[in-house]
């Protein structure tokens, strides 16, 4: 009995001692400050990249932080220290805001109208399917809009799409503005461009809360669609502009590196960091980029793309009031060998 | 040679066991109880949120006893499956986080007839437990899996008494993984990673010192003839941490449902007078 009891004290002392420490604060504005800066400072991953000094951060903003503040003011203390990261993919969300850094865009030309397109070239007759809509121009191109990565597209629309298109000399694969979304719908549609499997790129992950604790890039492949879907093996220009950004960029980032490709318009968005999700003791949501992705040769590409050497092109809004997209001329010109003279409808 | 025939006669004689020319059958009914369980939940998983959640629990456990057919007065075997739902809110009730989880256990035991019908019993036991935690407000990271294989100490310690006329037995039964292996994802890595075929640092030798675990079940079950009713309360304390990730459950239930004990008999033979019965827990 003596060593039952005995037993049982060294298994009390044990459920004492074997609890993990949990961090916590309290849900006052000076609480909620400090968990947002404590789950950035942990787990926010372009620290270094960027030349971010957290700290100094920190003391810079909790001094406007008050525990008498409104929660509106605590929130835009928040959303402007967040800004600092200058990062598309953070946002803090609150029941009457979220907060946007919209610098890496709005400082930018846009390079994309819809309507321009969609009049001058495709005259609104276009097809869609599996959120893509395509055509195929005067000029013998075939043209691909896919306008958000969040549109899920099956095997059987891209089989149909590019069965439709199979007749062009060159695909023009138009993610200008493309704000991203699924990664899975990047492979989906890479797949039917390569013809071997293909280093796609690098993923590094936070390995703890140091902001140089990453592990090693692990690099990831494509393979190419399955045999009997219809595979595109043709020159190829893809259209990006500042608008371009995460899923999309990630696009981007895997196909300037594919035979017969070239990209062009202008630098994208980036966004290459994976968001996780967080919250507050007051509820608000944080999301951050915690995992970045990097393209095949293992550069970053959180900072954007630049378009293929020579196919850097702006969207003249002179032209354009003429009904002229520059970057689209630009890519039907190349893939015809022609100059900008062509007709449209 | 005459003289060395006895001899191995003798040897033989000696070796085998003296079983007694008629023994008595033995027979071993199987102890079921089915609950149902209600209760409260706390939860934290730092890979999904750094705060802790609040709410309900509930479960279902099935339960099986039974004493060896090689010392049945000795050695008890119990095997135990459930599955349990939490469901809790953050502290600012505007998100849920759900944990869905299955377990699986089987174990024996060694158990102690000691005075005043009471009975003790240790032993090792081994288990799995599989399930997730989802966090409805998260996108990339909305779920940490919980996989884990166990080897537990466990043990019980039952009273068989009466209230007034009606015959009652009290149990007390903690489990206690002390190694095993449990699986997590390193600190920010996202599952599309693991998805893309990055599979290293997924699964942890589990210790008291990452993986500590403690079930306590005290169970009373009230005879009403051949049927018990079973009421009790179930604990369990869940901590884990590896890869800088804290994982919490503390689950507290009351427990209800029904026990009793089951034989599995040929007809046409039926029970033999002089059988032994060796209830497993009763």
């Amino acid at each position: 009995m003596i060593r039952i009891c005995y037993l049982m004290m060294l298994v009390l002392l044990a459920a004492t001692t074997s609890c993990h420490k949990l961090e916590s604060w309290s849900d006052s504005q000076h609480g909620n400050f400090e968990a947002l800066w404590s789950i950035m400072d942990q787990h926010y991953c372009f620290f270094t990249e960027k030349g971010v000094d957290w700290d100094e951060i920190h003391s810079r903003y909790v001094a406007k932080v008050s525990d008498d503040m409104t929660d509106k003011e605590l929130f835009y203390v928040c959303a402007d220290m967040l800004n600092e990261l200058r990062d598309g993919h953070t946002n803090l969300s609150s029941s009457f805001n979220v907060s946007y850094y919209r610098k890496w865009w709005s400082d930018y030309p846009e390079n994309y109208n819809a309507r321009l397109v969609e009049e001058h070239y495709l005259n609104f007759n276009y097809l869609s399917a599996g959120g893509m809509d395509y055509a195929i121009l005067p000029q013998n191109v075939g043209y691909m809009r896919y306008s958000s990565f969040n549109s899920m597209v099956g095997e059987s629309n891209l089989d149909q799409i590019l069965l439709h298109l199979n007749v062009c000399d060159g695909l023009i694969i138009d993610v200008r503005d493309n704000g991203g979304g699924s990664m899975t719908n990047v492979e989906t549609i890479v797949r039917r461009f390569i013809t071997e499997r293909t280093l796609a790129g690098y993923i590094s992950h936070k390995t703890g809360p140091g902001h140089d604790d990453f592990s090693e890039p692990y690099a990831y492949y494509y393979d190419p669609a399955e045999a009997g879907r219809i595979m595109w093996g043709k020159p190829v220009v893809v259209l990006a502009s500042r608008g371009t950004f995460s899923a999309a960029n990630n696009f981007v980032s895997i196909m300037q590196y594919r035979p017969n490709t070239v990209i062009a318009g202008s630098t994208t968005g980036g966004g290459s960091g994976m968001p996780f999700n967080s919250e507050l003791p007051n509820g608000w949501g944080i999301r951050f980029s915690a995992c970045s992705v990097l393209d095949a040769k293992g550069n970053t590409t959180e900072q954007g793309i630049e378009p293929t050497p020579g196919c850097a092109v702006d969207l003249d809004p002179v032209q354009a009031l003429d009904g002229h997209d520059t970057i689209l001329d630009f890519a039907i010109s190349y893939l015809t060998g022609t100059s900008f003279a062509y007709n449209r409808q | 040679m005459k003289r060395t025939i006895i001899y191995i006669i003798v040897l033989i004689v000696a070796v085998l066991p003296a079983y007694p020319q008629e023994e008595a059958a033995t027979l071993r009914p199987v102890t079921s109880a089915y609950t149902a369980e209600i209760g409260d939940a706390r939860l934290a998983n730092t890979y999904l949120t750094p705060l802790k959640y609040t709410g309900w629990s509930a479960a279902f456990n099935y339960e099986r006893m039974q004493a060896m057919k090689f010392n049945p007065d000795k050695w008890v075997m119990r095997l135990a499956a459930g599955l349990t739902l939490d469901g809790t809110e953050n502290p600012a009730k505007n998100a849920d986080m759900w944990r869905l989880v299955g377990e699986f256990s089987w174990g024996m035991t060694h158990r102690w007839r000691i005075p005043c019908n009471i009975t003790l019993a240790a032993g090792g036991s081994t288990g799995v437990d599989l399930g997730v935690l989802y966090n409805s407000r998260n996108g990339n990271n909305p779920v940490a899996v919980e996989a884990a294989w166990t080897v537990n100490l466990t043990g019980y310690a039952a009273w068989n008494t009466r209230i007034g006329r009606l015959p009652l037995t009290l149990r007390y039964q903690p489990t206690l993984p002390v190694a095993g292996v449990f699986f997590s994802p390193d600190y920010g890595e996202l599952f599309y990673e693991i998805s893309l075929g990055n599979r290293s640092g997924l699964v942890h030798c589990a210790w008291w010192g990452n993986y500590f675990r403690m079930e306590n079940l005290v169970t009373a079950d009230l005879h009403f003839g051949a049927t018990c009713l079973r009421l009790g309360l179930r604990s369990n304390v869940l901590s884990t941490k590896v890869n800088n990730i804290v994982t919490r459950v503390v689950t507290t239930a009351a427990v209800i449902g029904i026990s009793g004990e089951w034989m599995s008999l040929n007809p046409s033979r039926g029970i033999d007078s002089k059988a032994r019965i060796i209830s497993a827990l009763y």
